[in-house]
C-alpha cells in the first residue's frame, strides 16, 4: 500500500552527492586502522591479560582475567569477571594449536600479528594510533569548516524522536521522523562515537604512556589511576567493535550497494521514504511560481512539525 | 547458546579449527607482512613521532608523580633475566660488593671507577614512583640512589656524547648479557637515578643489586638491573645488535616513553 503512494521514493530515488572526497578517504582509513588497532590490542593485552582498577596492579586484585588452568592434567581456558568464571576452553585462555591445546588469552585468530610477539604487536598499534588520529583531525577540522558535521550532530530536539525511529525500525510505524540527511539514531551514534569513544579511548591510551604522565599528572588521575585508564581503554575497544558491528548490519540491511557506492564515489540514492502526504502534495500542485511557493512551504512545515 | 564442557571436546577442538582456518588467511597475511622489512620501517616511522611528539609536550625537567608511603605496592614484581648465577657475582653479594665497582668509559675527559661505598657518599635521591611494564602491570616502589647527573659531573662527557650504555651482568639462557641505553635528554631528567635501595632497604638480588637505573619517563625494560659499567658513546650501531638495547634488537621500541 505504501508502495503505491509513494513509487518515486522507493524505486527511483535522486542521486544525491552525499559524502565529500575527504570524508571518504578518512572513512576507509579509520575503518583499516580500527581493525588493526582492536586486533593488535588484543595481542598487547595478551602479555597480561587482566584488568585492574587504581594505580597498580596487584595479582589478587584482577576483576577481570583471561587465564588458563589445569583440570586433570587438561587445559582448560576460562574468563573471570569479578571472581566468576565462565569455561572458555578452545575460544579464550586456551585455543587448539598444532601440537594440542595451547595457553593464549585471545586466539591467534583474532590477533594482529597472529604469532606472539608484543614488540610487533605494539608497532602496529602506534603506527595504526596516529593513522586514525590524523585521518580522524583531518575528518573533522575539514567537515566544521565545511559545515558538514552539523547534518549529523545530535541535538536535544532529536531526543524526542527516538521513540519514533525505533518504532519505525521495528515496523511499528509507517513513517519515519528522519529530517534531512541524517536519522534520530544515527546522529546520536555518529556524536557519541565522535564526542565521548573516540576521545576517551585517544586519552585512555595516552594515559599508559610513562612520558605523557610526566608532562601531564591529571591525565592518569582523570581515569583513576594508570591501571584504570587500562580498564577503560578495553573497555571502549569494545564500544568500538559494537558500534562498528551496528555500522555495518546498518550498511547490510539499508541498502548495501547504494551505501558503499555513496562511501566510494560520493553518490547516494535517496530511499528514505518520505512521508505519503508531502509526496502526493508535492506531485499534485503544478510547477508553483516563486511568490507563491513561498507560504505554500511554510505550512508543510509546520504539519511536519505537529506530526 | 552454546555450553562449554569443561574439558576440550572434539567438537570444539574441530569449531575452533574450522573458525582459524577461515581466518587464517587473515592472519597469513598479517604474519607475513609483519616479518616484510619494508613494512617493519613504515611502522618503525611512529616510534619518532611518538618521541618527538611526547618531548615537545613535556616541559624538560618536570617530575614525574611521586605517591605517598601508603601506596607502595607490597611486593615489587621481579620481571626479565634470572639474576646472575656466575661464581663472583654470588660471592660479591655476599661480601656486600666489596669488590664490585661501576666502571665510566667512553666519550668522557675522565673515565673512572666507583666503589657503592663511594657511590652512597654522594649526594643521594629518594622518590615514590610508579613502574609500568611494556607488558601492561604497574607497581609503586620507593627508591633511593644518586643522579645520573651526579656521575656525569665527576667523569665530565665530551661534546660528542650522544647516549649512555648499561652495561649489565645478567644474561639470557643462551648467554647473551644484558644491556641498555639512554640519550642525554633522559640521563640528566632529575629522577634518573643509579638506584641502590627499595623500599628503604638494600637493593635485593632480584629487583637488580648492587644497582640499577631508574628513568622515570620510560618503561620498565629501559630501567637496566645489575649494572657494571656505563660508556658514553656517540651512536648505537657498533653495540650489540645496534638498536641499542637487550629488548630493542628484538624489536622493541628504542623509545619507551609509550
Amino acid at each position: 500500500m505504501e508502495k503505491k503512494s509513494t513509487p518515486t521514493a522507493h524505486s527511483k530515488g535522486a542521486l544525491v552527492y552525499r559524502h565529500n572526497r575527504v570524508t571518504r578517504l578518512t572513512h576507509w582509513l579509520s575503518a583499516l586502522a580500527l581493525m588493526i588497532l582492536f586486533m593488535s590490542g588484543l595481542q598487547i593485552f595478551n602479555a597480561h591479560p587482566r584488568l585492574y582498577w587504581g594505580s597498580t596492579s596487584e595479582p589478587e586484585k584482577a576483576f577481570f582475567v583471561i587465564g588458563a588452568a589445569q583440570d586433570d592434567g587438561d587445559a582448560r581456558g576460562f574468563v573471570e569477571l569479578y571472581g566468576r568464571q565462565v569455561d572458555t576452553t578452545g575460544f579464550l585462555g586456551v585455543q587448539p594449536g598444532l601440537f594440542g591445546p595451547m595457553a593464549r588469552a585471545f586466539p591467534s585468530w583474532l590477533t594482529v600479528p597472529g604469532y606472539y610477539s608484543l614488540a610487533a604487536a605494539r608497532r602496529w598499534h602506534f603506527f595504526f594510533g596516529w593513522l586514525l588520529t590524523l585521518s580522524g583531525a583531518l575528518y573533522v577540522i575539514y567537515n566544521l569548516a565545511a559545515g558538514h558535521l552539523r547534518k549529523f550532530f545530535f541535538a536535544p530536539r532529536d531526543l524526542r524522536k527516538i521513540p519514533a525511529m525505533i518504532a519505525y525500525y521495528l515496523h511499528l510505524r509507517k513513517t519515519s521522523p528522519q529530517e534531512g540527511e541524517y536519522n534520530p539514531l544515527q546522529k546520536m551514534a555518529y556524536t557519541s562515537v565522535f564526542v565521548l569513544l573516540a576521545p576517551l579511548v585517544l586519552l585512555s591510551g595516552m594515559a599508559m604512556s610513562p612520558q605523557l604522565d610526566v608532562a601531564f599528572h591529571w591525565l592518569p588521575a582523570a581515569f583513576g589511576g594508570r591501571q584504570s585508564a587500562r580498564a577503560i581503554h578495553f573497555i571502549l575497544a569494545f564500544g568500538f567493535l559494537f558500534f562498528v558491528l551496528g555500522h555495518v548490519f546498518m550498511v547490510l540491511t539499508q541498502g548495501f550497494f547504494n551505501n558503499m557506492r555513496s562511501m566510494t564515489t560520493g553518490w547516494y540514492r535517496e530511499t528514505v521514504p518520505t512521508p505519503a502526504r508531502s509526496i502526493e502534495a508535492r506531485r499534485e500542485e503544478p510547477a508553483p511560481e516563486p511568490a507563491a511557493s513561498a507560504p505554500a512551504q511554510e505550512t508543510d512545515k509546520d504539519a511536519d512539525l505537529e506530526s | 547458546m552454546p555450553t562449554w564442557n569443561p574439558k576440550l571436546s572434539r567438537r570444539q577442538l574441530l569449531l575452533g579449527a574450522g573458525a582459524s582456518l577461515m581466518l587464517s588467511g587473515c592472519e597469513k597475511f598479517f604474519d607475513s607482512i609483519s616479518q616484510n622489512k619494508q613494512v617493519q620501517s613504515l611502522l618503525e616511522s611512529a616510534e619518532g613521532a611518538s618521541r618527538r611528539a611526547q618531548r615537545l609536550l613535556t616541559r624538560r625537567g618536570k617530575l614525574a608523580q611521586e605517591f605517598s608511603p601508603a601506596d607502595i605496592s607490597p611486593t615489587f614484581r621481579p620481571n626479565g633475566n634470572p639474576p646472575p648465577i656466575t661464581m663472583d657475582y654470588n660471592a660479591d653479594a655476599q661480601s656486600h660488593w666489596t669488590k664490585w665497582r661501576l666502571e665510566v668509559t667512553g666519550l668522557v675527559e675522565q673515565p673512572a671507577r666507583f666503589s657503592l661505598d663511594e657511590i652512597k657518599a654522594m649526594p643521594a635521591r629518594t622518590q615514590i614512583t610508579r613502574h609500568d611494564c611494556v607488558e601492561g602491570w604497574s607497581v609503586i616502589g620507593k627508591w633511593k640512589g644518586v643522579r645520573l647527573e651526579e656521575i656525569m659531573d665527576r667523569v665530565k662527557p665530551n661534546a660528542g656524547a650522544k647516549y649512555i650504555i648499561f652495561r649489565c651482568m645478567d644474561t639470557d639462557s643462551d648467554g647473551n648479557a644484558y644491556y641498555e641505553s639512554i640519550d642525554l635528554v633522559d640521563a640528566v631528567h632529575p629522577q634518573t637515578i643509579l638506584a641502590y635501595e627499595l623500599n628503604d632497604r638494600a637493593l635485593p638480588v632480584d629487583n637488580g643489586a648492587p644497582l640499577r637505573l631508574r628513568v622515570e619517563t620510560q618503561l620498565g625494560y629501559k630501567h637496566a638491573k645489575y649494572i657494571r659499567a656505563l660508556e658514553f658513546v656517540a651512536d648505537l650501531k657498533s653495540i650489540g645488535q645496534g638498536q641499542g638495547g637487550y629488548w630493542e634488537d628484538q624489536g622493541y621500541e628504542w623509545y619507551a616513553g609509550i
